[in-house]
């Protein structure tokens, strides 16, 4: 549904000329959530800008349901955007405007009659489970509850898209988890497709389907959030990766087989029912090497289990590697571990 | 002590129309602050580059104009649109005459004191109105002066304040009101209870507009 093509965003600064975003092309498809991540400076917040046109392109298009936003009158890309929902860091609520007044506040500008609105904003106050604050102004809310508030006022329109710029970087981890649950539900009951941009690889992992990393204006790296969890590519994705999964090896670990090394070190990584299976059991039975689990780390990643082991192997040489091979041959990640 | 009080009760009819005059002149030059200098702030801010409608010609005449209004001088101001006050008002002399000059010093200080209102929102406040779809003109009357609501009050409680002032300074050379009373009795006749009696008015009434625009603004204030 949506699909960017070329897209470049240069700035003239005082500095000197920025290219925020260089030739990026993308395909987001309809109903996902959709995450990019990237280091402060990658040109996230300029890339999600424009799509909607809040920045203006250099060049490239963005094509969103079959209609090219840049190609647009100014008149028709304000009705363009009445259909791209946005939420915010800061929230950007209206603060003269009780909660009510601010989700009402989208319809307003469609030109919807004011019985109509309120009521539809009343609506969307209960879905987001602010009905108790209807009347309060955005003084008198938290940070979570704000952002409740803009994803109810980004939703009034009945958006096909909902762009999230960092929505929950300013969010304590509770909020933040609870605001995450929110997408998800309103994606499942409304049939949205989300973007959402942020630097932390928590917010991937726990609610996107697809994921880009982003740096220095480009794509390094793109795939589903499992994929790339298993199988991360580029150094910088696997930064990301390690702040929300362990894959160092504790240092407990590292002195043992400094210490007394036999044999051969190996990481293990296994996506989804794999880790049912008796591998190492089998290894054992199988291959006679001996296999100790030197460290063992099991997450989830939307419900599929993703895991980590390193194992130390001692036995013969051939043997050592036959077992990797078969480890390898089960579709498990190995990745042998020679200067810990 | 008594004798002074009474004597000035014999001016109580003095005082009491001077005080209607000062605020018919501040009154009504209020309200040309608020018709001229609101809609000139806002096309002044409005104008700059990065805001809703940036146009660098429109913005260099506007802002102009707010500066050299509010750098002369009111006192020249006064003498120097005389010719201007007896067109519109047929004389240069009378509380009438007198709302010329004092609406013209107000209207660019408003139009800065607006500009400046504006420019404190929050830009992504308005960007997620833009991000809504809004036209320019749904952004100024349902954001821009929305928020910026209560220090538009407060400017106007500044503004009222400074023609308190400048009005006496108009009575001066004709104008009517307390201060005309206070340089005709106080000063040229020497009758010093009076001129202390208008002082106390005045600033009972700069206190009083004070009180008020800041409980009005605070009413319209949510921010906190
Ligand atoms: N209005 C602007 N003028 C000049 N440079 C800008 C502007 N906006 C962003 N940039 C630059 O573009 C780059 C990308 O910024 P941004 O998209 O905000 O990054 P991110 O959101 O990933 O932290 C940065 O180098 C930033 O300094
Ligand atoms: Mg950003």
């Amino acid at each position: 549904m949506i699909k960017i093509n070329n897209l470049t965003k240069h700035y003239q600064a005082a500095q000197g000329k920025v290219e925020a975003i260089n030739g990026l092309n993308l395909e987001v498809n309809d109903g996902e959530i959709f995450g990019m991540i990237g280091p402060s400076g990658a040109g996230k917040s300029t890339l999600i800008r424009m799509l909607n046109l809040l920045e203006k392109p250099t060049s490239g298009s963005i094509t969103i349901n079959g209609t090219d936003l840049t190609a647009l009158s100014s008149q028709n890309l304000r009705a363009a955007r009445q259909k791209i929902g946005m939420i915010f860091q800061h929230f950007n609520l209206l603060s003269s405007r009780t909660v009510l007044e601010n989700v009402a506040f989208p319809l307003e500008i469609a030109g919807v009659r004011k019985k109509k609105r309120l009521k539809k904003a009343a609506d969307l106050i209960e879905l987001v489970g602010l009905a108790d604050r209807i009347d309060h102004y955005p003084s008198q809310l938290s940070g979570g509850q704000k952002q409740r508030v803009g994803i109810a006022r980004a939703l009034a329109n009945e958006p096909d898209l909902l762009l999230s710029d960092e929505a929950t970087s300013s969010l304590d981890p509770e909020s933040t988890r609870a605001i995450l649950e929110l997408l998800a539900r309103i994606r499942e009951k409304m049939n949205l497709t989300i973007i959402l941009i942020t630097h932390e690889m928590g917010v991937i992992k726990d609610i996107c389907d697809r994921v880009a990393v982003l740096e220095a204006g480009k794509i390094i790296e793109t795939g589903s959030v499992i994929e790339l969890f298993s199988r991360p590519k580029q150094s910088l994705t696997k930064k990301f990766i390690s702040s929300v999964i362990d894959f160092n090896i504790p240092s407990r670990v590292a002195k043992y087989m400094k210490a007394e090394k036999r044999g051969e070190l190996i990481r293990v990584s296994f996506v989804g029912e794999k880790s049912h299976d008796p591998y190492i059991s089998h290894l054992v039975k199988h291959y006679s090497v001996d296999a100790n689990i030197l460290y063992g780390n099991i997450d989830e990643i939307q419900g599929v289990p993703f895991g980590t082991l390193i194992l130390g192997l001692e036995g013969e040489l051939d043997k050592i590697e036959e077992s990797t091979a078969y480890l390898k041959s089960q579709g498990l990640a190995v990745e042998v571990l020679d200067n810990v | 002590m008594f004798e002074t009080i009474m004597g000035l009760s014999r001016y109580n009819n003095l005082m009491w129309s001077g005080f209607l005059e000062t605020m018919y002149m501040v009154g009504m030059a209020l309200l040309f602050a608020i018709i001229g200098g609101i809609p000139l702030g806002v096309m002044t801010t409005i104008t700059r580059p990065n805001h809703i409608l940036p146009n660098k010609f429109i913005n260099f005449i506007l802002d102009g104009i707010i500066n050299i209004g509010r750098s002369i001088p009111f006192i020249i101001l006064m003498v120097a649109v005389i010719p201007l006050t007896r067109l519109i008002v047929g004389t240069s002399i009378g509380t009438t005459a007198a709302i010329v000059p004092l609406s013209l010093a107000a209207i660019p200080f408003m139009g800065r004191i607006t500009d400046n209102a504006i420019l404190e929102i929050d830009q992504g406040v308005i960007e997620s109105a833009q991000s809504m779809g809004a036209s320019p003109f749904q952004l100024v009357f349902k954001v821009l002066l929305p928020e910026s609501l209560p220090a538009i009050i407060l400017g106007l409680t500044l503004t009222a304040i400074s023609l308190v002032s400048y009005s006496a300074m108009a009575g001066a050379v004709g104008g009517g009101g307390l201060g005309d009373i206070a340089i005709r009795y106080g000063y040229q006749r020497f009758q010093l209870a009076i001129m202390l009696e208008t002082i106390v008015i005045l600033v009972v009434v700069v206190q009083l507009i004070q009180y008020f625009g800041n409980k009005i603004a605070g009413l319209f204030d949510h921010r906190s």
